[in-house]
Order: structure tokens, then C-alpha cells, then sequence
């Protein structure tokens, strides 16, 4: 058994390594450098000590970008888990032409950012752009609107594009659990006289959830550093109104050169994830059980 | 399974809403690209093209190195899909069938990685690169993609590793074989559905990702298919027509490779955990 | 087919003995961001050219994004990576020169100036510190695009004076077109016109000559003013708009006027393509006298570190500069690069380009209007190292969408961006 030990580690060793160069040791230099006063990459800094960390924490962006980030992840949340429940449910079930359907709804997924973003761009856009008309044939508007004029617009449009992306994924991954529940339950319920609703309260949901809490965990960590495609269509605008954590960070760095309270931001950033990510692990782990 | 006729309507009212939902924005781009420049910026959008015209394709291989691009997004993908899997498989074989001291913390750890802001190490792995003279090689993006589709592919892993019986295992070991002979001979080939959506996820992970590529590449023969999109957009003038061209030569190669192997990896998803 | 001529000279370098070439062969690596493919592949034919005639110096280019570059080439600098030549526009030159990666080149520059005669404002914008950080390449300057026959349909004459132009943008929003198209978005552009406007109603300086800022101020409350009620008659979208849309709307006809660098390229190519129709005009001011604007003169920084490759660099950029050359160069994007050089203005490679002979009267118009161009923060001979950080957060435009998106007033968000560009003067 001893021997067995020591392969074990020998197995996971290569993995750990390798996530403790690559993402570990920046996270290092990343605290080394907002303990000091770097502007711009390549020039030199010296120690201030917890300098940055006051200043950061008593100013306005800091917060904002904090209270910004929650309504994205939880907004994401809300709307990719419907979205994609909705869809696993459907792929659940058995209709011609279902495994065409599981098979490509993973187009948005598949499609690099930038294009996703430039797709997007251009349907949102009041010249040429295909939403607006269609929401005015539809009786929905009356003229053109602006969707990322406005804060709240473009907070909303960006959750719409990212959950896009996102859901279909998500939807794949429920349906891994989905398909995990067997069909005599199903039957027994039926024949109980349970109807739609009920199999799903009593059956799906509950064993569902454990997949879900899972993916809930990880999809809110990775949709929390979602940066590209909010940067690239809004820059955090209008008027801030989408200055994620990671576009302030991104912005603090290279449009700002402050590379040390950049790395500030990050190192809270990252403690605030980490605390919610073992908090929720240790709640899974609770259910689990 | 028999459904009422409500629930039939309520199923194809959904299908026809996803549908438009992921087909309407992908058929815009593709009949986009093949109309003539005035019509794609009209004020009244055509739902199907009104003219026809290959000259927004015809610029973009033209004076645009897009096969280049390609090639090197394909190299980076799939080199980035081999590492993950070499490292992902071992990793996760152990952790979820092998007990040792710590593997709780080490599991954990490994999910953390997603715990912080990716931008975070953009800047002290460009240095760390740039000591070991990897800036502007397709490598340093390789490193990054499997940087962060490793922790989720462990992940995925588990349920998979999870439906193999401790049996099929415990007999094996009877027979006398080493546990590496074991995750060789019985695990992969049992798990096989599995590695393939995991060698999918890091293929897409690679595939998409910008942000890094964008910088950690300076010269032109090296750029990824996202970052020398970008590069068409341009600063001061949008041409939605070699744009959406552009597009559209983005998605048909891994539609293409979808259509392929697809497949393999929704029900590697679905079906692949041993029944 | 660019890859297949790069695959072959790949080939070709290879088989070539080593012994043949000569033993000091310079490689010199150009950074700009002129990246779309007919400017890449116009910049490539003038780089062939000239490695061809100095077979001891081998050029090659890297386009990249202005998005990025601010990240990349200081920390592709800091890592011994960074390209040897690097075009810029003002407020990018003072954070390399920060960072001590460039040396002056006043000198070359006075060599140049004595030969091709720069246009003063374009150098200025570079001199500061008791140096020159980097050679004039060309002047981009906003203009007010518009369609004579609109104009003449509506009954509006070429606004002159901000009253006017309101009243015009007014009148030419009907029917579901935009009388106005401007930008509100925290970008460059929105910085660019805001600042088009400022020119215009008397608030050229945002520095004191000590070094303070006095952003806030009258005049530019009044120019933020117009500008917001300007801003009525625009698209819904224009709060994320960049150079692009604003094109875009003027080519469909969705806007009647923009303000812009030039349309002529997408107006020739999207649009009717009508050089009778095309109209431009300088942007009006506030009492209809001294038309202003604000105008870029970008230019090409050297990096080199070794006296050999900074020789081979001078040459290059006084290759470009050659009047037979600079036209080809300028005309990459025909009708938005502007001639920094007086000879550069009269060259026969400017004017004969086919673009440049359709829309002669137009560019002509834009040249003029380029002579009085102003960059906000490199206006009074002095310059201050914080208008780069001003720029890069875009607090101009910032403090627009304080007023447009908010609705905070004027004077309020003037004032609070001031207090911005002093807390990022840090």
C-alpha cells in the first residue's frame, strides 16, 4: 500500500506542478508587486507596504467594481440555469431529429469570443444590425434602441450574449445528469398519477442537484472572470455601468498605469473568490453527504 | 414515453425558440457575408440575401494571412488538447480511485485555480516567458490553454471514473496487476467517452481563447484565428461585410471538426459513465 | 497569396548560402497599427521596396492592435522584445518615454525638416523635455462629413456657427434619420470630437503653463453643453459607438452629418460612391470665425538600442518620407492620412492616386482644414507627462457620458472630471 502512495502522488504530482508554475507563481509575484508602487510593466517600483491596499479599499471603483461583478455573476447565473435546464429537459426527451439537436446546440460554445463578440456587435447595432428591426415588426419597440447606451441596457445585453455563449454547455453538462436518472422512476411516478410539474419537484430537481451545485460553483467562478467579451464590446461603459472586477483590473494596468494597484485589486479579488469558492465546496460537501 | 398533446406543443413551441435562439444569429452572419456591402448596412435588414457577391471573401484571402492563422490555432488546439489529457487522466485516476494522505486539500486546490482573475497572471507570465525566451512562440499559449482547462477536465473526469465498478478493478488486482497497468489496460478504455469530451473541452478552451494570444504573440506569422480576426475589424472603418466573411471562416472549421466528432462528445458526456 | 509569396521566401532564405549574405545584414522590426489588409499589404509593397534597394537591411513588419499595444509594447520592451520602429500618435510617446526606451531625435528630425519642411504643430506634438521623441509621419484632422443633396433637400445651408449647427442637425432629423451622428462612448473617437467641439468654443488649453489643469472652466462647460444638446439628434446606439459606426451610418444614410477623420474610403466602397455629392466642411465654432479642430499627428518612434539598427531605422523612415514614396505610403488609406511634409502635400505619388484624383477637391478641403489642428494636452509647447494616463482613461469622453447617460450638469461632471485627471496626474 505504501508503494501505492507514493505512485499516487506520482500521478497527481506532474498536474499540481505544472498549475503551481503556470498559475501559482504569477499569483506570488502578483502580491510581491502590490506591495509596491510599479506604474508601467518594466520600470522599477519600490516597497510601500499596505499603501496600495488602504488606498484601494477607501476609494469608490473598488466597491462599484465589486457590486458590478455580483449582478454579473448572479444574473449569468439566473439566466444561463434556466436557459439551460429548459434545454437539457427538451434533450431529455425523445422527438426526431434529438440527436441532431444535442449535438449542435453546442454551436455558441464552439465559436471563438471575438467572433461571438463582433456577431453580436453588428445584430445589436442601429445601422445594418438585425435586432432592432425584428423587435419593431414584433410590435416590442417602437423606434431603435440603443442597447449598450444605457448602464443598465448594456449590463443586461452583455448577460444575454454571455449566457448565449454559455448555456448551451451548461445544458450538456445537466443532461449528463439527466440522463443518470432512470426511466423507471419516471414510470413509477406516472403511473402514481404524478403529472409533469410533480416528476420534476420530486424526481429531476432532487437529483439534479448535486450536478447542479457543482456546475454552480465552477460557473460562477468562471463566469465571474469572464473579461474579453465585456471588454471588447462596452470597455466597462457606459458611464461604468459594466466595470467588472477584471475590466478594472485590466484597465488600472494598461489604460491607467498603475500595475501595482492593478495587482491589488487582484490579490483581493482573489481572496474574496477564494473564500467563496471553499465556502461553497465545504456547503457541497455538507449535502453530499 | 408517451406525452399529451400539450406537452407535445409545449415541446415545439421550446425547440422553434432555441432553434432561432442559436441558428437565427449564425444564419444572419453566413447570408451576411455573401451580400453586397450596401445591403448588409441597410437601414431595412433582408432576412434572405437580395444580391450575391464572393468580394468580401475574395479580400479577406487575399490580402489577409487567414490560412496561416488557421494553422496555427489548429496547432495550438490540439497540442493544448494532448498536454491536458496526459496530465488530466493520471491526476484524476488518482484522485478519485486511489486513496493518499492530503487529496482532499490537493483536490481542492486544483479547483481553485478558477478562483482568481485570469488577467492576474497575464503579466508575470509574460515575464516568467520572457526569461525562458517562449514570448511570440505558439508554446507560451499552449502552456496558458492547458493552464486553464486542466482543473475543469480533472473535473469531468470524476463522474466518469466514478461509474467504473470497484470490481472490474479489485479483479484485476487479483490477477496481479499493477495499478498502472490497470489505469493502461482497463480505466482508459472504460473511460474512453470521457477523455473524449474532456479532449473537447480543452480543444475549444484553446480554440477560443483571445486575451493572452493577443498578447503574448507579437508577430503576425504567429497570431491565432481570434486575435488576427480582430485584426480585420480595424480601427477606424468596419467592414461588415469582410467582417462577417471573416466570421464566418472562424466557425467552419470547428463546425467542421464538430461534425466529425460531435457526436463523441455529447454522449461521451451523456452515455459515457458505464451503465 | 501573401502566405504563399512568404512561404516561398522562407524557402528562398534558406537555400541561400549562409556565406552569401552580407555579413552585416540589419533586421529591422516595424510595430504600427494600420491593420486592415489593403493598409498592411500598401505598407508591404514600400517595405519590399526599400529592402531591395539597401540589401544590408531587412525590414519586416508586425501590425498591431491599438487595443493591446499599450500592454505589449512596454512589456515586450521591458523582455528585450520590443520592435525596433513603432508608429505612434502623441499622448502614446511620453509612456515609452517614461520608461526610458527612447532617445531623442532632434537632430534627424531638423535633417528632415530642412529637407521636406514638417508642418510645425506636427512636431510639436513630439517635442518636449528638451527633446524630439519621434518623427512626424502623418496628420489625421476631424472634419463635418455630409451629402450636398441632403443639405439642399432640407433646405440647410453648411452650418458655420453652433447655432446654426444645432438648428441644421434639427432639421435634417426625419423620417428616422439622424440630423447628427456623434459619439458618446468612453473611447478615443468620443474623446477626439468632444474635444473638436472645445477647439472650437475657446477651450483649446486643458494645462496651465505651470502645469495645473484648467479642464474646468467656462468655455468648456459651454462646450459640453452644446455638445450634449447636439447630441439629441443622434442614433440611439451612439453611447457605444467607435470611428466605425459612425462611418457605417453615414454610408447608409442613417445619418445626415457626422463628424469624423474622413469617410471617403467606406463612402467609395459601401455607399453611393458619388464624389459630386460627398461633401466636407471644417467644424463649426461657436461664433462662426476661426474653424478649428483637432488633429493627430502620428508619427514613428525609434527603439533601437545599437547604433547599427538605429542607422538602418533612420534610413527607412527618411525612405518613407521621400516625396516619390510618401504618397504611396499616405494613400494606404486614401483620404484619411494626411501629408505632414510641405513637399509631401505637392508630391505627384499623393495626388495621382485614382481615390485621391476622384475626391480631389475633398482632400484638398481636409488638408486645409488640418492646418488648424489642435491635440488636447500637446497645445502650448510644454507637455506633461499625465495627458498620457488622461488620454489612455479617456476622461474626456468619460465626462461626456457623466452628462449624456447620467444626466449629471455640465458644470458638475467638468468639475468631477477635472478632479479625475488629477487624480490619475497622481
Amino acid at each position: 500500500m505504501q508503494q501505492s502512495k507514493a505512485l499516487a502522488f506520482a500521478l497527481v504530482a506532474p498536474a499540481l506542478l505544472f498549475l503551481g508554475a503556470t498559475l501559482g507563481w504569477p499569483l506570488v509575484q502578483a502580491i510581491q508587486l502590490s506591495l509596491q508602487d510599479v506604474r508601467v510593466i518594466g520600470s522599477p517600483g519600490s516597497f510601500v507596504g499596505l499603501d496600495n491596499y488602504a488606498r484601494i479599499l477607501s476609494g469608490p471603483a473598488f466597491w462599484n467594481a465589486t457590486g458590478l461583478s455580483i449582478v454579473w455573476v448572479v444574473a449569468n447565473a439566473i439566466v444561463q440555469t434556466i436557459l439551460a435546464l429548459v434545454a437539457a429537459i427538451i434533450l431529455n426527451e425523445k422527438f426526431p431529429g434529438v440527436r441532431i439537436a444535442r449535438s449542435w446546440i453546442i454551436l455558441t460554445w464552439i465559436v471563438p469570443t471575438v467572433v461571438v463578440v463582433v456577431i453580436w456587435r453588428w445584430l445589436f447595432s442601429t445601422s445594418g444590425g438585425m435586432i432592432n428591426p425584428l423587435l419593431i415588426q414584433m410590435g416590442i419597440l417602437e423606434r431603435p434602441v440603443g442597447f449598450f447606451a444605457t448602464p443598465w441596457t448594456a449590463m443586461a445585453t452583455l448577460v444575454f450574449i454571455n449566457s448565449w455563449r454559455w448555456f448551451p454547455f451548461i445544458a450538456l453538462m445537466m443532461l449528463a445528469g439527466l440522463t443518470r436518472i432512470p426511466d423507471d422512476l419516471y414510470e413509477a411516478a406516472r403511473l402514481d398519477g404524478a403529472n409533469a410539474w410533480m416528476r420534476f419537484c420530486r424526481i429531476t430537481w432532487p437529483l439534479l442537484a448535486p450536478t447542479l451545485g457543482v456546475l454552480a460553483v465552477i460557473g460562477t467562478l468562471l463566469s465571474f472572470n469572464v473579461f474579453d467579451i465585456i471588454w471588447l464590446l462596452t470597455s466597462g461603459g457606459p458611464a461604468g455601468g459594466s466595470r467588472t472586477l477584471p475590466v478594472l483590473i485590466y484597465e488600472t494596468a494598461f489604460k491607467g498605469y498603475r500595475l501595482s494597484e492593478a495587482a491589488t485589486i487582484s490579490v483581493m479579488t482573489t481572496i474574496f473568490l477564494m473564500a467563496f469558492a471553499v465556502i461553497a465546496t465545504r456547503a457541497l460537501d455538507r449535502t453530499d453527504r | 414515453m408517451r406525452r399529451s398533446l400539450s406537452l407535445n406543443a409545449l415541446l415545439g413551441a421550446s425547440l422553434a425558440f432555441f432553434t432561432a435562439l442559436i441558428g437565427l444569429p449564425f444564419w444572419w452572419v453566413v447570408s451576411g457575408s455573401i451580400k453586397l456591402p450596401q445591403e448588409i448596412i441597410s437601414r431595412l435588414p433582408t432576412m434572405f440575401p437580395q444580391s450575391f457577391t464572393p468580394q468580401h471573401y475574395q479580400k479577406l484571402f487575399q490580402a489577409s494571412d487567414y490560412p496561416v492563422y488557421l494553422i496555427n490555432s489548429l496547432i495550438v488546439a490540439t497540442s493544448t488538447t494532448l498536454v491536458t489529457l496526459v496530465l488530466a487522466i493520471p491526476a484524476a485516476y488518482a484522485f478519485f480511485r486511489l486513496t493518499f494522505p492530503a487529496r482532499g486539500v490537493l483536490y481542492r486546490s486544483i479547483l481553485l485555480a478558477y478562483a482568481f482573475p485570469s488577467i492576474v497572471v497575464l503579466i508575470p507570465l509574460f515575464g516568467l516567458f520572457a526569461k525562458v525566451g517562449l514570448v511570440d512562440r505558439l508554446p507560451s499559449l499552449i502552456i496558458v490553454n492547458v493552464a486553464f482547462a486542466l482543473p475543469f477536465s480533472i473535473w469531468m473526469l470524476r463522474s466518469f471514473l466514478a461509474g467504473v465498478p470497484k470490481e472490474i478493478e479489485e479483479a484485476a488486482v487479483i490477477d496481479g496487476a499493477s495499478t498502472l497497468k490497470i489505469l493502461r489496460r482497463i480505466m482508459i478504455p472504460l473511460i474512453a467517452p470521457g477523455i473524449a469530451a474532456v479532449g473537447i473541452y480543452a480543444f475549444v478552451t484553446a480554440w477560443t481563447e483571445y486575451v493572452f494570444a493577443s498578447v503574448l504573440i507579437l508577430s503576425d506569422a504567429k497570431r491565432t484565428l481570434p486575435v488576427g480576426f480582430s485584426g480585420i475589424i480595424g480601427q477606424y472603418q468596419i467592414d461588415w461585410g469582410l467582417l462577417l466573411a471573416g466570421a464566418t471562416v472562424a466557425i467552419v472549421p470547428v463546425v467542421a471538426l464538430f461534425a466529425l466528432i460531435g457526436r463523441g462528445f455529447v454522449s461521451g458526456l451523456t452515455e459515457g459513465a458505464v451503465k | 497569396m501573401r502566405t504563399i509569396l512568404k512561404i516561398a521566401l522562407g524557402a528562398a532564405t534558406m537555400l541561400t548560402p549562409a556565406a552569401a549574405l552580407a555579413q552585416e545584414t540589419v533586421r529591422l522590426t516595424l510595430w504600427h497599427m494600420e491593420q486592415p489588409p489593403h493598409r498592411v499589404e500598401r505598407i508591404q509593397e514600400l517595405i519590399d521596396a526599400f529592402n531591395a534597394a539597401n540589401p544590408d537591411i531587412v525590414v519586416s513588419q508586425e501590425p498591431q492592435n491599438w487595443g493591446e499595444v499599450y500592454a505589449k509594447a512596454p512589456a515586450a520592451l521591458a523582455a528585450g522584445q520590443g520592435p525596433d520602429l513603432l508608429f505612434a500618435i502623441p499622448d502614446f510617446t511620453p509612456i515609452l518615454k517614461d520608461i526610458g526606451a527612447l532617445t531623442s531625435v532632434a537632430d534627424f528630425v531638423e535633417e528632415l525638416d530642412g529637407k521636406h519642411d514638417f508642418i510645425d504643430t506636427a512636431v510639436e506634438a513630439y517635442s518636449y523635455d528638451g527633446g524630439v521623441w519621434a518623427v512626424p509621419l502623418y496628420n489625421m484632422a476631424m472634419n463635418l462629413w455630409y451629402r450636398k443633396s441632403v443639405l439642399e433637400e432640407a433646405g440647410v445651408e453648411v452650418p458655420q456657427t453652433w447655432e446654426e449647427w444645432r438648428a441644421a442637425a434639427e432639421a435634417l432629423s426625419r423620417d428616422g434619420v439622424s440630423g447628427m451622428g456623434l459619439p458618446a462612448n468612453k473611447q478615443l473617437y468620443t474623446d477626439q470630437t468632444v474635444y473638436s467641439v472645445m477647439v472650437n468654443g475657446g477651450a483649446t488649453e486643458i494645462y496651465n503653463e505651470d502645469g495645473t489643469l484648467r479642464f474646468d472652466n467656462p468655455e468648456t462647460v459651454a462646450a459640453y453643453e452644446f455638445y450634449t444638446n447636439l447630441h439629441q439628434f443622434s442614433p440611439a446606439d451612439s453611447a457605444s459607438w467607435t470611428w466605425g459606426e459612425a462611418e457605417a451610418c453615414f454610408s447608409a444614410q442613417s445619418c445626415a452629418m457626422v463628424m469624423q477623420f474622413s469617410v471617403i474610403s467606406t463612402y467609395d466602397t459601401q455607399a453611393e460612391g458619388d464624389a459630386e455629392d460627398l461633401g466636407v466642411a471644417a467644424i463649426p465654432s461657436k461664433d462662426g470665425e476661426d474653424h478649428n479642430t483637432i488633429s493627430y499627428a502620428n508619427a514613428v518612434m525609434l527603439l533601437s538600442s545599437d547604433e547599427a539598427r538605429m542607422e538602418a531605422s533612420k534610413k527607412f523612415v527618411s525612405f518613407l518620407l521621400e516625396p516619390e514614396n510618401y504618397g504611396r505610403f499616405l494613400n494606404m488609406e486614401p483620404g484619411l492620412f494626411m501629408p505632414v511634409t510641405a513637399d509631401g502635400a505637392q508630391a505627384e505619388s499623393f495626388w495621382s492616386d485614382p481615390m485621391v484624383e476622384k475626391y480631389r477637391e475633398q482632400i484638398e478641403t481636409v488638408i486645409e482644414n488640418s492646418q488648424n489642428g489642435r491635440l488636447f494636452g500637446f497645445t502650448s509647447g510644454l507637455t506633461f507627462p499625465s495627458i498620457a494616463a488622461i488620454s489612455a482613461q479617456n476622461i474626456i469622453a468619460e465626462t461626456l457620458q457623466s452628462i449624456v447617460v447620467n444626466g449629471q450638469p455640465a458644470a458638475e461632471a467638468v468639475a468631477a472630471g477635472q478632479a479625475r485627471m488629477e487624480e490619475v496626474a497622481r
